[in-house]
């Protein structure tokens, strides 16, 4: 009686196990095709939608459009100058605004009186936008580099010394008594156990403050400027080059995409012991 | 007793400790040790004038129920926290802070995660002046005395829980310490793992020749492995009983279904329920 119950039911389960799989991994398949139709399909459509009468071509153009002024825009050799005038903005200031937070997140992380006298003044100053600065760097700045680094290191630093800050904190106690136990002097603790101890913190920090960067890098350029990405976006507003301006924008994005996966790649590495 | 500790003193008026009286003297002498703790309700008395003695060589456990403060005297003995009260001699000088001749392996392995095997266990010979190649060298051999060669360029995240805590002692083995201190060492392992490490233990006690201080919650850890037996008592920490364990070495961890071990574990567990009996009446009556 029982064996007469329990041999279909084994089979009934194997059978359904078996077909599962197959379903799966023909979702699996399918998924892959979506994904690679996925951007041909939109762009297609765009261009559909554009040609077809239904909306101004001047404001929405189509894809081609968009790509004839990008080329357009390599080949009169603008291109290359908004592009490394734009980098060398973003780059300066991420340093700059990195190092800067690195240093004061170890040292109000580390020292409670430093800790004291600093982190209520930041805590006030890091939630106001970047961009509200813009009226006021502006009126400091002019229109020099200046006051476009002063932005992008502004947006930078306080994202970084808010996770070095905590990373610093957050050091297993139990490691510093463990190196205390070893003979580690107290003043070699920052350099062998703080700051690796930091270190994904600070690499996270980092990351944020890539695309952090890159907002603040359009309200400097919008701020007014002489060559950029952005500012070529805005000029190109002006003249009603709309497949200019939505060719900056695209260089935009795949800029700070670039850049966003290059950073991820150097994390990896800066993090070694995961 | 005071006796024995007002010759110790006049050892330590003149520094330079001759071999003789190094050969009498405790390798620890923990004298009226209280440890107050400051908690929301005012000042709560964790330690309540604790003293032993622990001779060069000795292996002794403490044993106590979890809040008993057995950790704490360790933690003191290791210069990681401040008496309230008393003295803490280790090898006749007092403790006021971590020192060399002192190894601790803690209940968590603590190792650094960013170092491999090798370069956790070299920390200390390199903290302490040593060059690269001296401090691998000594890394290598206690690497081959755990048994852990093929792992010496592993990071601690890719070894088990046991591996670590071998990776742990081995470390604070590294300094060549007096005296070894262990709070709880084998505590978050499974049972089959603990009895191993315990056996590892044993072995490596027989080579480095340390003196060592172990803390336990679990008698039969404690009777396994050590010399002597202190049995304290929770809320405030004092010592019930210092049990002389007189089983033959070299031990193992099968000795624990021997009739001697039984009996020593019969009088362990008669103090421990008598104290048990005698804190619930209390807090009963009051």
């Amino acid at each position: 009686m029982q064996d007469g119950t329990s041999a279909p039911q084994k089979i009934a389960l194997r059978t359904d196990g078996r077909n599962r799989r197959t379903d799966s991994a023909r979702l699996r398949r399918l998924n892959i095709l979506v994904g690679a139709l996925s951007l041909p399909l939109f762009v297609g459509l765009w261009e559909l939608a554009s040609r077809s009468g239904a909306v101004n071509m001047v404001l929405f153009p189509p894809p081609t459009v968009v790509a004839a002024a990008v080329l357009e825009w390599i080949r009169s050799g603008q291109f290359l100058g908004d592009l490394s005038a734009s980098l060398l903005r973003v780059t300066t200031g991420f340093i700059v605004g990195g190092a800067l937070g690195i240093l004061l997140g170890i040292l109000t992380g580390q020292f409670p009186v430093v800790s004291s006298l600093l982190s209520p003044l930041f805590h006030i100053l890091r939630p106001i936008p970047p961009i509200a600065f813009v009226p006021i760097v502006i009126l400091w700045f002019g229109l020099s580099e200046a006051g476009k680094l002063f932005l992008v290191v502004w947006g930078v630093f306080f994202t970084v010394w808010l996770s070095t800050h905590i990373g610093v904190q957050k050091v297993d106690r139990g490691l510093i008594r463990a190196a205390l136990m070893l003979g580690t002097p107290r003043r070699q603790m920052l350099q062998e156990i703080v700051l690796l101890g930091a270190l994904p913190y600070i690499v996270v920090g980092l990351r944020t403050a890539v695309s952090i960067s890159f907002y603040t890098l359009v309200a400097a350029e919008l701020a007014g400027t002489f060559a950029g990405i952005v500012y070529r976006i805005e000029i190109a507003q002006q003249n009603m080059q709309t497949g200019q301006v939505m060719g900056g924008l695209a260089a935009l994005g795949l800029i700070s995409f670039i850049a966003d996966r290059l950073f991820a790649a150097l994390a990896e590495r800066t993090v070694w012991w995961r | 007793m005071s006796g024995s500790r007002s010759i110790v003193k006049l050892a330590l008026a003149s520094p330079p400790v001759s071999v003789e009286s190094a050969r009498t003297q405790p390798a620890i002498q923990v004298s009226n040790l209280s440890i107050v703790f400051d908690t929301k309700r005012g000042q709560t008395i964790a330690v309540d004038r604790v003293s032993f003695d622990v001779a060069p060589g000795e292996f002794v456990c403490i044993v106590g129920p979890s809040g008993c403060g057995k950790s704490t005297v360790l933690n003191t003995i290791a210069g990681l926290e401040v008496p309230f009260e008393g003295d803490i001699l280790v090898e006749g000088s007092p403790v006021y802070a971590p020192r060399p001749d002192v190894g601790m392996v803690f209940q968590q392995p603590h190792l650094f995660p960013w170092k491999s095997v090798r370069r956790n266990i070299a920390h200390g010979p390199r903290m302490h002046g040593k060059s690269k190649a001296d401090a691998n060298a000594i890394a290598d051999d206690l690497i081959a005395m755990i048994g852990l060669k093929r792992f010496a360029d592993a990071y601690p995240n890719t070894l088990s829980g046991g591996m670590q805590q071998r990776v742990a002692i081995a470390r604070a083995l590294a300094n060549q310490p007096r005296v070894l201190l262990m709070d709880e060492p084998f505590g978050a392992l499974d049972a089959q793992t603990r009895a191993v490490m315990q056996d590892n233990l044993l072995e490596l006690r027989d080579r480095i020749k340390a003196t060592i201080v172990f803390v336990t919650h679990d008698i039969d850890e404690a009777i396994v492995l050590a010399d002597r037996v202190l049995i304290m008592s929770a809320g405030p920490g004092r010592i019930l009983r210092d049990v002389a364990v007189k089983l033959p070495r070299p031990r193992s961890s099968s000795i624990m279904v021997e009739p001697t071990y039984l009996s020593l574990k019969k009088d362990c567990l008669d103090v421990i329920r008598a104290e048990g009996l005698r804190a619930f009446n209390q807090s009963d009556a009051s």
